[in-house]
């Protein structure tokens, strides 16, 4: 039986997360029923080779699961889900070596303009990836009807099962939602009492200007935060809205970094009259510059992430006409 | 692929193939919808179709159900039947009204394509 279930995880890895499971148990019983009858019939349980041979007969758990998609237009239902993984690999990798080149660059001392403009060539890339890869699936599409590629297929080459990331209990969620707010609370107030965040610190050093103009800023993305495990313990079962909102979430990150990245200095001396400190603050604030970096092109491929994500999952929904028949 | 191409016989047999799978298309949709006038899940409906004659793989038979239902010809609940969870498919009010027209629409085509093929041979 674990054979099937690996199967089943295969289809269930391509198909519309929003229905799932319901397929996938509707497939099992289907399966199950097919095994049982076939016992019934030799008196005796089914060997791993049957088994797999009554795989077999229910097809590549790719196409099997493309048959669930939308209707495509340029890449048929059999490999829609093939091509939609390696397109999604393929800028992957290319979002990957832009956001290297670009931390690479930050890191010799070049400016911030400097460094980003390389990561902001990533669009253009990402274009040409993406007609690549279509046209090349488009053609595999073409000459597919003959070639028949999915038909070779072996059930024992399918991936072991995995386990599923636990969902956070509401006990977790509750010591969650204190822990964030009791941080946004010191954070908050730490901007305005500096020796609350700076301890010690606060005597060589003060926030610079930009913290206290984007502070708005701040108690939104605490609101956010908070409002996100809010809808994981009250409404487990709100996962589009809860997407949307860390959509927001990863949105106001972005932006946030993205000022404190343009401020010319995030700290400044607590007393300027002291000029040693400042070699030691110039190191400080082009470290964190550094560090900033890094956080935007992070944050920004986690957006990018989950907005892919949240946008095929809304549309997936939408799109249960199947192609293939 | 040209090996496809050069050898006349795999030719034919791919573009009889394709050819055949266009006819049965819609034939499927017909002989599901006529076999769902009684409620039945999945694996009965595939036994019982290939008991009439109409052969249906599984992997065309549950994404097919899927569509029907969202165009609304169908409706469907999950029932325990056997100690295990089915899904359970019936004809809906409006799939109905579909089958009937679709049922004299092939009526139609049969006889004219019954005469038309007896004239032809």
């Amino acid at each position: 039986m674990e054979l099937i279930e690996r199967y089943l995880q295969a289809v269930k890895s391509a198909l519309p997360s929003k229905q799932n499971d319901d397929i996938v148990q509707e497939l099992r019983d289907s399966l199950l029923s097919r095994v049982e009858e076939r016992e019934t019939t030799l008196g005796r349980p089914l060997n791993e080779k049957e088994t797999g041979e009554i795989l077999r007969k229910m097809g590549n758990p790719m196409v099997l699961a493309g048959r669930y998609g939308g209707r495509r237009h340029i890449i048929g239902g059999s490999l829609f889900t093939i091509y939609w993984k390696v397109l999604s690999w393929a800028l992957m990798i290319a979002l990957v070596a832009h956001a290297a080149t670009s931390i690479a660059i930050a890191a010799s001392g070049k400016s911030l303009i400097e460094s980003l403009a390389v990561f902001f060539h990533f669009p253009g890339v990402a274009l040409k990836v993406f007609a690549i890869v279509t046209l090349v699936f488009a053609a595999m599409d073409l000459l597919g009807a003959r070639l028949r590629p999915c038909d070779n297929w072996d059930p024992f080459q399918l991936p072991p099962l995995t386990k599923k990331p636990a969902r956070k209990s509401k006990f977790d969620l509750v010591v969650q939602l204190v822990l964030q707010a009791v941080f946004s609370a010191w954070w908050l107030t730490g901007l305005h009492y500096q020796y609350l965040v700076l301890g010690p610190g606060a005597a060589f050093l003060r926030f610079g200007p930009i913290w206290l103009k984007i502070y708005a800023l701040f108690v939104v993305a605490a609101l956010v935060d908070i409002a996100i495990t809010g809808l994981g313990l009250v409404r487990p079962d709100w996962w589009q809205p809860t997407r949307a909102v860390r959509l927001v979430k990863h949105a106001l990150g972005l932006l946030i970094l993205f000022l404190l990245a343009n401020a010319p200095t995030l700290f400044v001396p607590a007393d300027v009259h002291r000029v040693e400190w400042e070699p030691v603050i110039k190191n400080v604030n082009f470290g964190l510059h550094l560090g900033l970096v890094v956080a935007i092109i992070a944050t920004l491929v986690n957006f990018v992430r989950h907005g892919v994500r949240f946008v095929r999952q809304f549309f997936a929904h939408e799109q249960q006409a199947v192609m293939g028949l | 692929m040209s090996r496809i191409v050069d050898d006349p016989l795999t030719a034919n047999y791919e573009v009889l193939e394709n050819l055949r799978l266009e006819l049965r298309r819609g034939c499927l949709i017909l002989a599901v919808l006529a076999e769902l006038r009684t409620e039945r899940y999945g694996y009965t409906l595939r036994k019982a179709l290939a008991e009439r004659g109409v052969d249906i793989d599984e992997g065309t038979l549950y994404p097919l159900l899927r569509r029907l239902e969202s165009q609304r010809l169908l409706v469907s609940e999950w029932r325990e039947e056997d100690k295990r969870n089915k899904r359970f498919y019936q004809l809906s009010k409006e799939g109905k009204s579909v089958l009937k027209q679709l049922t004299s629409e092939w009526n139609a085509i049969s006889e004219s394509l019954g005469k038309l093929l007896n004239g032809a041979t």
